[in-house]
């Protein structure tokens, strides 16, 4: 029989990519409805943009990390997991997409 | 002339990284133990070009960007900034970080583990529809900069 389970770096770095994806249409939205959060975010590396590449690297990481430490994907079934990071892309992209065009 | 290749880079590790995630994706279709190496080879490949596109396109983007913004802005296709690339910059985000996560699914044995094998097409099929659009934004902001250039006065 074939196996299904992942291991925890996989299921944590998977959980962790799912967050950051919702993390980065939220700091999107956010940053530009706050025009002193846009330049906090440019003062610390020159550029907003770079600045939020590296927050969602960090949160990626750093979550992938704890998340692989704690084994906490390992807790959600392979199936569950896979859909959550389908519907997390799916809303996390169309959800800048509207923001783009209607705001 | 730096710049110019500096934009066709940017565009070109994209490419590659959307064929290498397709790459994956087929080969992953039929998972076996003597095709496993050449995933993990494709996996690498795509997150090592999406890397190359994120540093090429970002330095592009902080540093040459604002001046055809200005243009864009000016002319009579505003929106190829106000929608495409300020979406276009934020998906990819999205596409960079699901290409990293590709090399670490491919690390599961395919072949034996179907879930796995599902997590690597989802993984692999989402990088080359995000990816193409990021591509087709780009493409749209390209034209943004010719429509004002040629009749945006």
């Amino acid at each position: 029989m074939m196996d299904s389970k992942l291991t925890p770096a996989t299921s944590g770095f998977v959980l962790a990519a799912a967050i950051t994806f919702l993390f980065n249409t939220a700091l999107a939205i956010v940053k530009d409805s706050s025009p002193p959060l846009t330049a906090f975010m440019a003062s610390l590396s020159g550029h907003q943009w770079t600045t939020h590449g590296l927050a969602d690297l960090v949160v990626f990481a750093g979550l992938g990390v704890v998340f692989t430490y704690l084994r906490v994907g390992e807790k959600i079934a392979t199936n569950r997991l896979i859909g959550v990071l389908i519907g997390t892309v799916a809303v996390a992209g169309l959800g800048l997409a509207a923001w783009y065009v209607l705001f | 002339m730096g710049r110019d290749i500096l934009l066709l880079a940017h565009a070109s590790f994209g490419a590659i990284g959307c064929l290498a995630a397709l790459w994956v994706f087929v080969e992953a279709l039929s998972a076996r133990p003597e095709n496993a190496a050449r995933i993990r080879i494709a996996a690498f490949v795509a997150a090592a070009s999406m890397a190359g596109a994120w540093i090429c396109g970002g330095y592009w983007y902080v540093h040459f960007y604002p001046a055809e913004k200005v243009l864009i802005l000016k002319g009579p296709w505003p929106f190829a900034h106000n929608t495409f690339m300020e979406t276009k910059e934020h998906l990819f985000f999205i596409t960079g970080i699901l290409a990293f996560l590709l090399p670490l699914a491919t690390r599961e044995n395919l072949y034996a583990n179907s879930g796995a094998r599902k997590l690597v097409l989802s993984i692999a099929g989402m990088i080359a529809i995000t990816g193409l659009a990021v591509e087709g934004a780009g493409a749209v902001i390209d034209h943004g900069v010719k429509v004002a250039l040629l009749r945006g006065r």
